[in-house]
């Protein structure tokens, strides 16, 4: 179990992260979503222990993970830009990972050789940025490591490449629970590869929860009535937001998909229809929820 | 095995409990076959294994499915009723669709009623 519990960050003035927390379980795949400049990096730097926090803490079991060897072993951190050193191969890397991670693994190293079919005697620095990206990854998961921490992981990768990428995550995740928290302004990407999201804005954490959980608790419904809006349906469902279209209202409901169909359908609608939410929808209209304007051009 | 629509709104959770109904309801599934393991669909569907472990979890809260620590979840043997309760609130759905639509376009409560009558002579041999 991976938990940020009230963690502060600041640059000089400014503060990146304010009061996050998050509760992140073993053997999930945590996504982490935000604006540009939400503060995505600099929570997932201060996690992994690569930057001091000013305030909070970030425990891995119970155990700190800040200057902590011990915890630190047990988490690998994939950056936007993978680091490595100047004329390393491939095969350099692998040898310097293996001497810091104990639980190294050569044959998982070998076996991805053959899925990424990358050569290994090549220096990493005149790769593309996304073979260095595919490298990183490689690396990452030969280590083994409980926790695999990255930040925005597919970005720059084709789709051919995301979907590898995905199933080897996966393999992991149902192998050896291994743990993912990933970063991402990717919605759509994040959507069928969380188990769990928290949405970042301005350095703190607006939502957090189960994927399925938060799709099936908020819904589109689109709804007419021959004689117009009832006025007591809006107190009964109260919509967290409502349009109207000419005779047609779109409502955004929060609630138990069965009872708001129940109440509605008590009402004799003409026309009714009742849609799950994109991630990027929920998004959207958490942002607004917020005053964090959508401006239609 | 099958396909999901990653590009619909409706959940993969979702849509992974209400394929594998469908092909349990439909046959394509027998009874006592063997699921395809979590790690196979993962790897085949591109999808999440806590996800479908969920699903599968669903199935079995339903009666769907049953699982052997260890083996893997087969279909259960489905009573009789329980297929046709599902199949016959979607045909009740479809005629209410219909009836609405034929209402619209000028049909009345006395055509619906001679169909009735037909479909019942038809069944019983007349």
């Amino acid at each position: 179990m991976l938990r940020v519990n009230g963690l502060y960050k600041k640059y000089d003035d400014f503060e990146a992260i304010k009061n996050v927390s998050l509760h992140i379980p073993k053997g999930v795949v945590y996504g982490l979503i935000g604006s540009n400049g939400a503060g995505k990096t600099t929570l997932l730097k201060t996690v992994t222990g690569i930057y001091e926090k000013d305030r909070g803490n970030v425990t891995l079991n119970e155990k700190e993970i800040y200057e902590n060897a011990e915890a630190k072993k047990k988490i690998f951190f994939i950056a936007d830009n993978p680091y490595f050193y100047p004329g390393y191969t491939v095969k350099d890397m692998a040898k310097f990972y293996k001497s810091v991670y104990e639980t190294w693994d050569d044959n998982k190293y070998e076996r991805l050789r053959d899925i990424f079919k990358i050569d290994e005697n090549k220096k990493v620095r005149n790769m593309s940025k996304g073979m260095q990206k595919q490298v990183a990854i490689w690396l990452g998961l030969s280590t083994n490591t409980d926790v695999l921490i990255l930040d925005e992981p597919l970005d720059g990768l084709d789709a051919v490449i995301r979907q590898r990428v995905k199933k080897l995550i996966f393999q992991e995740v149902i192998d050896r629970e291994l743990t993912v928290l990933i970063s991402s302004h990717n919605l759509r990407e994040l959507e069928d590869f969380c188990d769990y999201v928290a949405i970042l804005h301005n350095g703190e954490v607006i939502l957090e929860r189960e994927v399925e959980k938060l799709k099936s608790s908020i819904f589109k419904v689109e709804v007419a009535f021959n004689d117009g809006m009832p006025e007591e349906l809006m107190d009964r469902i109260k919509p967290i937001k409502s349009v109207q279209k000419g005779r047609i209202w779109v409502l955004v409901v929060e609630g138990e998909r069965s009872e708001i169909e129940k109440i509605l359908q008590s009402y004799n609608p003409v026309l009714f229809d009742v849609v799950s939410l994109t991630l990027e929808e929920i998004f959207m209209y958490e942002m607004e929820g917020i005053g964090y304007e959508i401006i239609n051009y | 095995m099958f396909e999901l629509d990653v590009r619909s709104r409706v959940p993969i959770y979702e849509q992974l409990v209400e394929k594998i109904k469908e092909l349990i309801i439909k046959g394509l599934l027998k009874e006592h076959e063997q699921l395809p393991s979590v790690r196979a669909l993962s790897n085949d569907l591109t999808i999440n294994p806590n996800t479908i472990q969920k699903a599968y979890r669903e199935l079995e809260n339903q009666g769907y499915i049953y699982s052997i620590p260890g083996k893997g979840s087969f279909v259960a043997p489905l009573k009789d009723k329980d297929i046709n309760k599902e199949k016959i609130e979607k045909i009740l759905e479809e005629i209410k669709k219909l009836m609405l639509e034929g209402f619209h376009l000028g049909m009345n409560r006395e055509d619906i009623i001679k169909v009735l009558e037909d479909v019942v002579k038809i069944k019983e041999g007349k």
